[in-house]
């Protein structure tokens, strides 16, 4: 263990009572900046590099996982920096504190938060290396700093005609004083910020270069695969390998944390020899629940328990009280598999008492705990190289693939690659929660008075908590890993953030009622979950626009006039309803057969509104159109949120139309596309996105677009057949 | 058993078992990782290459089926070091977003104009509904076959004229 004794005093004095205030201590790590003068290279930030050959590289921190970061925050940098985006070369962030997300302590990517919290850092680490690059050229001209200008990776003299190229500007520059607060560039002198199209990644994805993390190779390499319990939460009692051993390549066969291992020179011999392994499972604190009684166990939860409030406005029992009816609906919506195409990998080795591991990941600094825990090494000892992401939609925020690849590669001492089959990757998810909303409003007068709205479900933290708390002390002492958990989750909402995974898009309900109540039940039946693109807000976003919209036609009112006539006080909601109504052309008549429904939502800050036009044909489901207006504040790059709300619709649409996982006995019963298909070329609606013109801050697009097209194809459905559906998925006959 | 696969123009002799995976050869053996693994069933298309000229799911296709083949990967689509037409537009029209299935749908939407030069909407979705996108790109992925259509077509005209 590499934890010195002063590491070990901030620990013991942290548990002994300090521990919840020392949550905002930063870690040991640090990232060398300043000029080298050996290489020639200029680092006047953890993220920028400048070379005397001209180079510029960015140090990339938020992984790029289809969600544009490699373009967008790129675009920030060049921004400022005055080069052209295509011009930087993109260096994947090791785990250190500089890189961690500002919102979680956390080096993760996820809660489309990235161009949010990038948007005043990166661009001012480019403008402050720009300034010093001005300064140093303008101390070599002896003119003033203010008369020069940069251009093109260039610095340009106040003549117009000479000028100097960074590169002969770094070691010099890097002697400037550093700008306390470097100008920005106005708005209007913005060159790629809002104008830059398409993406910087876009060549090496077309050709079929090796940058996921599945491609990855090292001399020597072997190859993994892990036969897991069927059951969560069930421990090897035994196991038979007299088989498998003797299969060709066969190179071990053991038993660690998460199953039994079977290592092999090829991946397909291994696969085979797994299939001659026989395993037998202890299922004494395994999971032994079904989809039926989870549903049971939330009902009953929610008879029992009206659960804390989260919301409380006005007066909800007087307002029932008073009422002259009081509509009621519970929804209920199923576990989802993340099914990132790209299935878990990981790749380690462990040699020298290190372990070095290559993985897609959202979260380096967790991959760090998690192959310390599955060996004897600290997270010191353990360097993660993040690749490009096939796919993460949060799957990637738990490491339990880089946990099993450091185990293995511990006892191989050998390169060692591990990938799951796409069975293994359904089966073995960690599932956005399936989830109970019970609703209830008040109606006097033909007003709504009062609205009630009970979340029934997991909260994710408790799961989560096992590797994020160590993640933030990586110095603490792994016997404590359990303990920093739980003081993790006793901390939530003091010193660590609320968990609002079960909440989040519900506590926000924006319509203009008087009377709230808002409250969540808290109950788990032991489902491993985590987060999934837009999480909370993919079933609160059904739930509560679901019910709007039955509220709607209780009261005999359109839809989109029902919801007008109470978010008049929201312009930014406002705006796009009105623009996605407009573009849809709802007070036009709708061919025949078809019918529109629509939802508007907020979140991750963003602003989403969807019309959707679908018909029932053939027994089916057919999603023909949508229409989305977007208010996201200022756009970076127009085609990745285009394209980023675009996907987010296909994404909904496939949980709409047939997202299920489903357990009997405590086993998961889906396993491959043919039972958890996902939205094909042939299956796709039109989809038309209308983007605000806005100069507010910008807020993320990687999520705000899967909730409203949920709640948007149920009120389709609905107005097409005058049946409701309260349980997701949705079904053409109901 | 070994085996003698022509790969993009090069012709290698492997011995693996044979019934391994066509992909796991390519990938492995041969080092070519732009062909992906995405379910090992030929649900999703990620492993799409061309074997004797047919779209095929190599992640179902035992090696066997493909000895003296001529197979053509993704790594295989550029002349000369001159890219595809379909990867110029995919770039043009940056249609990857986390860009692990772009490989399979590439070589299928290849497949679909080497026979029919001047397909349809309706010919460009069935050539690539069986390759899935769990990013949601379909829509690019069509305007960028499209675009490469709609060039041929403008190039043959003027060629006519």
């Amino acid at each position: 263990m590499s934890m010195n004794r002063r590491d070990f005093l901030k620990v013991t004095a942290g548990t002994s009572g300090g521990l919840v205030l020392a949550l905002s201590l930063k870690g040991c790590a640090g990232v060398p900046t300043g000029y080298d003068e050996q290489s020639g290279e200029w680092k006047p930030d953890a993220w920028l590099e400048l070379t005397a050959s001209d180079e510029i590289y960015f140090t990339l921190a938020r992984v790029e996982m289809g969600q544009g970061t490699y373009t967008g925050l790129t675009t920030l940098i060049a921004e400022e920096l005055e080069v052209t985006p295509a011009s930087i070369k993109l260096r994947f962030a090791p785990v250190a504190t500089e890189y961690r997300n500002p919102l979680y302590k956390l080096q993760l990517t996820g809660g489309s938060t990235s161009l949010a919290t990038s948007w005043q850092p990166l661009r001012i680490a480019g403008a402050s290396a720009r300034t010093m690059l001005v300064s140093a050229a303008a101390s070599v001209w002896e003119v003033s700093p203010g008369d020069c200008r940069a251009s093109e990776g260039r610095v340009v003299h106040p003549n117009g005609q000479d000028s100097l190229p960074y590169g002969r500007l770094v070691e010099l520059a890097s002697k400037q004083n550093v700008p306390g607060d470097p100008a920005l560039k106005p708005r209007g002198e913005w060159k790629y910020i809002g104008k830059n199209r398409g993406r910087l990644d876009a060549e090496a994805k077309t050709t079929g270069a090796p940058i996921y993390g599945i491609d990855v190779e090292l001399e020597g390499m072997v190859y993994g695969v892990v036969t897991r319990p069927p059951r969560y939460g069930a421990r090897v009692r035994s196991f038979d390998d007299s088989a498998a051993r003797k299969m060709p390549g066969v190179l071990e066969i053991f038993e660690i944390e998460r199953g039994v291992a079977v290592v092999a020179d090829k991946y397909w011999r291994a696969r085979k020899a797994q299939e001659a392994l026989t395993v037998d499972w202890d299922n004494s604190e395994a999971l032994d629940v079904s989809t039926d009684q989870v549903f049971a166990s939330y009902h009953k939860a929610a008879d029992e328990d009206p659960g804390e409030s989260e919301r409380s406005e006005g007066d909800y029992r007087r307002a029932v009280d008073n009422a002259g009816q009081v509509i009621e609906a519970s929804y209920e919506q199923p576990y989802l598999a993340h099914a990132t195409l790209e299935p878990m990998n990981a790749t380690a080795w462990y040699r020298d008492s290190e372990i070095e591991v290559w993985a897609p990941t959202q979260a380096p600094d967790l991959g760090r705990i998690a192959a310390a825990r599955a060996t004897d090494l600290s997270p010191d000892d353990v360097k993660i190289h993040t690749t490009f992401l096939g796919g993460g939609f949060g799957r990637r925020l738990t490491n339990d693939y880089i946990e099993e690849a450091a185990a293995i590669a511990f006892r191989v001492h050998k390169p060692v690659k591990v990938i799951w089959s796409r069975e293994e990757d359904t089966r073995h998810d960690l599932y956005r929660p399936a989830m109970l909303h019970r609703m209830q409003a008040s109606i006097s007068d033909n007003k709504v008075t009062g609205w009630h709205h009970q979340i029934v479900g997991p909260q994710i933290l408790d799961w989560y908590v096992r590797n994020a708390a160590p993640a933030q002390y990586p110095w603490a002492p792994k016997f404590l890993y359990n303990t920093l958990g739980r003081v993790g989750l006793m901390a939530e909402g003091i010193a660590t953030p609320k968990d609002h995974s079960a909440i989040e898009g519900a506590i926000e309900y924006p319509y203009r009622v008087p009377n709230l109540d808002i409250r969540h039940t808290h109950t788990d039946p032991g489902v491993p979950v985590s987060w999934w693109r837009s999480v909370g807000f993919s079933h609160n976003g059904f739930a509560v626009e679901t019910f709007m919209d039955e509220l709607a036609s209780e009261l005999g009112q359109d839809p989109y006039r029902f919801r007008r006539s109470l978010i008049d006080h929201e312009p930014r909601h406002l705006q796009v309803l009105d623009r996605a109504v407009g573009l849809a052309k709802w007070d036009e008549p709708v061919e025949e057969g078809r019918a529109r429904g629509l939802a508007l939502y907020r979140s991750f800050g963003t602003y989403v509104a969807q019309v959707v036009e679908a018909s029932v044909e053939a027994g089916e489901i057919r999603v023909h159109k949508v229409a989305c207006a977007v208010d996201c504040g200022q756009v970076v790059n127009p085609d990745i949120v285009r394209d980023q709300i675009e996907g987010g619709v296909i994404f909904g649409l496939t949980a709409a139309l047939y997202g299920d996982i489903t357990f009997r006995d405590g086993q998961v019963q889906q396993s491959n596309f043919h039972d958890y298909p996902l939205m094909r070329h042939d299956q796709r609606p039109e989809v038309v996105v209308d983007i605000v013109d806005s100069e507010e801050d910008p807020t993320g697009v990687g999520e705000p677009g899967v909730p409203p097209v949920i709640p948007a194809l149920g009120n389709a459905l609905f107005a097409l057949t005058g049946k409701r559906q309260r349980k997701l998925p949705l079904r053409a006959e109901v | 058993m070994a085996v003698s696969l022509s790969v993009n123009g090069v012709t290698h002799t492997v011995d693996v078992e044979n019934d391994t995976p066509l992909l796991w050869v390519v990938r492995d053996e041969l080092g070519l990782k732009g062909t992906r693994f995405g379910c090992g069933m030929g649900l999703c298309g990620a492993c799409t290459v061309h074997l004797d000229g047919q779209p095929v799911r190599s992640c179902s296709t035992p090696v066997e089926m493909a000895d003296g083949g001529n197979i053509t990967t993704i790594e295989g689509l550029a002349a000369d070091g001159d890219l595809h037409p379909l990867q110029k537009a995919w770039i043009e029209h940056g249609v990857p977003q986390c860009g692990y299935c772009q490989s399979g749908q590439i070589m299928s939407a290849a497949h679909l104009l080497q026979h029919n030069p001047s397909p349809s909407r309706e010919d460009i979705v069935a050539a690539v509904s069986g390759n899935l996108c769990r990013c949601g790109t379909y829509s690019r992925i069509v305007a960028a076959v499209e675009a490469v259509v709609d060039s041929r077509r403008e190039q043959s005209g003027r060629e006519e004229a």
